[in-house]
């Protein structure tokens, strides 16, 4: 079957920064069919949308770089794409861009396992301090995750933050074995330092980008 | 108007995941209607959390309705959940609307739905933490008009001192119509005596606070518990109906939520009213007469419904959606019409008796989850003593067609603690479900008879206002629990389950259901004690009830279980459903000789008092077969 598959990368903005993952997947389907693109459907007894997502941002964490991929039957070109999806799209959701993949190209929950986020502190950055290990809950059961295992840079300091606020900026890597989230490693670092009344403004997912071809 | 975003963003983000779900909070979903020019603002309201009352059908007419006014906006506003409420009011912010993150109290009136008997203590949380006064009496000129509507309406009495007007029927005239003259009057200085004066006069319109209550020997005498303070006001309040739904679009601007919701997809409603008269059932005397949309209506309305949602499952509702004497055409023209595009069709509730082969195949979609089918009574004795005229074959016919047709699961839906039920009832139930389970199996190609599952939900019979059965006591807990004991252990299969509803829960709607205005101070006892979320199971206790009658010195088990004559005057006999009292009175006895009365839109008249004159206030878009 000859699938077109298109690539959108949009923003997680404002208030929609806290939808669930589920709750994002289920909008932006949404959005699709409100923008009357040709898309694919499931072959089998309960058909449903051939779409896929990237990896998934925690609730509260927003973004300027999520993707989505959806296959279309048919050849619309991306910049019209774009616009029709656009026209569908709650502003805090909006799709900036979109592309053709090449055959074999990576799927989107796959393809960046490398995300940068940039934090908004209510306290200077170089105040907190990442702790030697974190203990996080899944499925019932404690695992204990180490930070430096994830955490492939982080800078502190006012880079890119306006009017003085306080801006942290750190890469985090998805491992096969499991992904330190964002938040849970901010709410970690504020603990660790003990500062008192430290709190995160915000979290937004800058880039995501492919393992580098050397260390 | 006062933005309380900023407060409430600032909560959520502090409370971090202490907040459960906060996408409840956010509103902006795509299909809000803003009018932040209208001068004059309403509040509509669901007494319950967003993912609960998001989709209910009269917050999105009534709020449609209102917007479409000149010069009116309408918002809706939802019950925080548990964790928000109590940490909202830690740091005082007042309950909000979700469009314009506005507080309540700033409304020039507020619209509180009733949708079922558990809501009471919702009610009084939302008006709480609102900071409306809960009385009517303590309301001046401050406060916006507080307002009420839906099912419950129709025995108002337990909700009688917290509200300023209650709407019977339907309200997409009444309420714009309410609405107007409240701004006209406010406009011309009246006073708020005198704008609730004024209407009690509009038809359908119900002034407790302009209802006295009478004493026990007079209510009995009159006919009435309460009456009127003023001539010019009606002893009984006639519910309204909307003449111009039929010729009405089916197409509604429709909200599309963020977060999970139940009854998340597109609704359309087809059809209102239902006549079968199972005796009850309290949806079928309050919202006859019958009247249909058309085929080319609705297949038009899901269409552009979809075309501007974007959902994926459309839902064709109203009470009995396989009565509509077009719903084949329907359903094949829309099949048609969605053909490969991964899109649902679905029928919330189909009779046993009209869901034939046909009808199996219409209805597949492609997602074949589980078919509802409704029972009720486990004997066709006691299903003729409730006119639920649905034989077994019916069942038989319906589960031969849907299992053959490639449905695996069925859940048949029966009530315990009718009118003259005896334990052969019960032991009935057990044999139908079961036998009904054979032929499912039997249906089905043999390699796939371990995916047939059955199940049988039962609820307990709760007496309600206007019904043939709203003389009659419900059974107490320990029957009812007994009379499940017993279906428990008839029913042998394994694969055929039992699911039933809680007694005690049961017990406090039965006591909401028949309760007179006394009531209303159980409900206020029971709210200072804690009841909230009621029907929640999580929230429910029965022990804060208990202690909320003994404070009030009113009994629960005398008001829900008494066994009253039909010479009887009832608690809401001022308030109609249209029907008449020697209507219910015949189908009362009716019942006990287990004699059966025909739908009226299919057989003859039953003189039930609704039409003006026999069989004028039915629209049909074509003859309807049994």
């Amino acid at each position: 079957m000859a699938d077109f598959r298109l690539r959108v990368t949009f923003n997680k903005s404002g208030r929609l920064g806290m939808l669930s993952h589920l709750e994002l997947a289920r909008a932006l389907e949404r959005a699709v069919r409100r923008a009357d693109l040709p898309y694919a459907v499931t072959q089998g007894f309960s058909p449903h949308m051939k779409i896929a997502f990237g990896a998934a941002l925690p609730v509260g964490v927003e973004s300027i770089c999520e993707i989505f991929d959806v296959s279309l039957t048919e050849y619309v070109p991306a910049q019209e794409a774009l616009e029709r999806l656009q026209r569908a799209s709650a502003p805090d959701l909006m799709p900036r861009a979109a592309r053709y993949l090449q055959t074999g190209e990576a799927a989107a929950s796959v393809a960046f396992p490398i995300s940068r986020y940039e934090v908004r502190l209510s306290v200077p950055a170089n105040a907190l301090r990442v702790p030697e290990q974190i203990v996080v809950v899944r499925k019932k059961k404690e695992k204990v995750l180490h930070p430096a295992e994830f955490i492939r840079s982080m800078r502190f300091g006012a880079e890119d933050g306006q009017g003085g606020e306080c801006v942290l900026a750190f890469e985090l890597e998805a491992k096969k074995t499991g992904s330190l989230r964002p938040d849970v490693l901010l709410d970690a670092m504020v603990k660790e330092s003990g500062v008192q009344d430290a709190r995160v403004l915000s979290i937004v997912r800058t880039e995501q980008r492919p393992l580098s071809a050397t260390v | 108007m006062t933005d309380l975003w900023p407060r409430i963003e600032g909560l959520i983000r502090e409370a971090g995941r202490g907040i459960e779900r906060p996408a409840r909070y956010i509103n902006h979903e795509w299909g809000c209607t803003y009018k932040p020019e209208a001068a004059y603002r309403f509040c509509m309201t669901y007494p319950d959390t967003y993912e609960l009352g998001q989709a209910n059908q009269a917050v999105r007419i009534l709020c449609n309705c209102v917007n479409a006014v000149e010069g009116m906006a309408a918002e809706r506003a939802f019950l925080p959940a548990a964790d928000m409420c109590d940490l909202m009011r830690e740091c005082g912010i007042p309950a909000f609307s979700l469009e314009s993150c506005a507080p309540v109290a700033e409304f020039d009136a507020v619209g509180i739905t009733l949708p079922h008997e558990l809501a009471a203590t919702n009610v009084l949380e939302f008006l709480d933490l609102a900071g409306i006064p809960l009385h009517s009496s303590e309301r001046d000129d401050a406060h916006p008009l507080i307002m009420a509507g839906g099912p419950c309406a129709f025995n108002a009495e337990p909700y009688a001192p917290f509200f300023d007007v209650i709407m019977l029927g339907e309200g997409e005239e009444a309420l714009p119509e309410l609405l107007q003259l409240h701004r006209s009057m406010k406009a011309a200085g009246a006073s708020r005596a005198d704008i609730l004066h004024e209407m009690a006069k509009v038809p359908g319109t119900y002034v407790p606070s302009l209802y006295e209550e009478v004493s026990e020997e007079e209510a009995q005498r009159t006919g009435f518990w309460v009456r009127p303070v003023f001539d010019d006001i009606p002893q009984t309040i006639e519910k309204r109906i909307w003449e111009g739904f039929a010729e009405s679009d089916a197409y509604e601007p429709t909200i599309v939520p963020f977060t999970e919701v139940v009854h998340d997809r597109l609704n359309v409603e087809i059809l209102r009213g239902c006549t079968r008269g199972c005796r009850f059932c309290q949806a079928g005397m309050m919202y006859r007469p019958v009247r249909e949309r058309s085929a080319d209506n609705i297949v038009s309305a899901v269409c552009r419904g979809l075309a501007e949602t974007g959902y994926d499952e459309v839902s064709l509702m109203s009470l009995s959606s396989t009565d509509h004497s077009q719903i084949e055409e329907i359903l094949r023209r829309l099949n048609h019409a969605l053909d490969g595009r991964g899109i649902s069709v679905s029928i919330p509730s189909q009779r046993l008796d009209s869901f034939g082969v046909e009808m199996a195949e219409l209805v597949a979609g492609g997602k074949r989850g589980g078919l509802t089918f409704a029972p009720e009574a486990g004997t066709q004795r006691l299903r003729d003593v409730i006119n639920k005229n649905v034989t077994e074959d019916d069942l038989f016919g319906a589960i031969d067609a849907a299992f053959s047709a490639g449905w695996r699961r069925c859940k048949l839906y029966f009530m315990i603690g009718l009118p003259t039920e005896t334990d052969d009832d019960i032991k009935g139930i057990a044999s139908l479900a079961q036998r009904a389970y054979d032929r499912a199996k039997r249906a089905v190609p043999e390699n796939q008879r371990g995916n047939v599952r059955m199940s049988v939900s039962c609820a307990l019979f709760v007496p309600k206002a206007a019904t043939p059965f709203q003389w009659d006591g419900q059974i107490a807990p320990e029957e009812a629990q007994r009379r499940i004991d017993l279906l428990r252990r008839s029913v042998k299969y394994k694969a055929v389950d039992v699911h039933w509803h809680e007694p005690d829960v049961s017990l406090v709607e039965a006591m909401m259901s028949r309760g007179g205005r006394a009531v209303a101070r159980v409900v206020e006892e029971a709210w200072r004690g804690g009841a909230r979320f009621d029907a929640w199971t999580e929230f429910f206790s029965l022990e804060t009830w208990r202690r909320a009658c003994e404070e009030c010195g009113v009994s629960m088990e005398g008001v829900a279980q008494t066994q009253w004559d039909t010479s009887y005057a009832v608690p809401w006999a001022h308030l109609s459903a249209g029907v008449t009292r020697k209507f219910l009175e015949r189908e009362r006895k009716l019942a006990f000789k287990e004699k059966t009365t025909p739908d009226c839109t299919m057989g003859a008249c039953s003189v039930c008092g609704i039409c003006p004159t026999p069989y004028s206030g039915i629209q049909t878009q074509e003859v309807r077969h049994g």
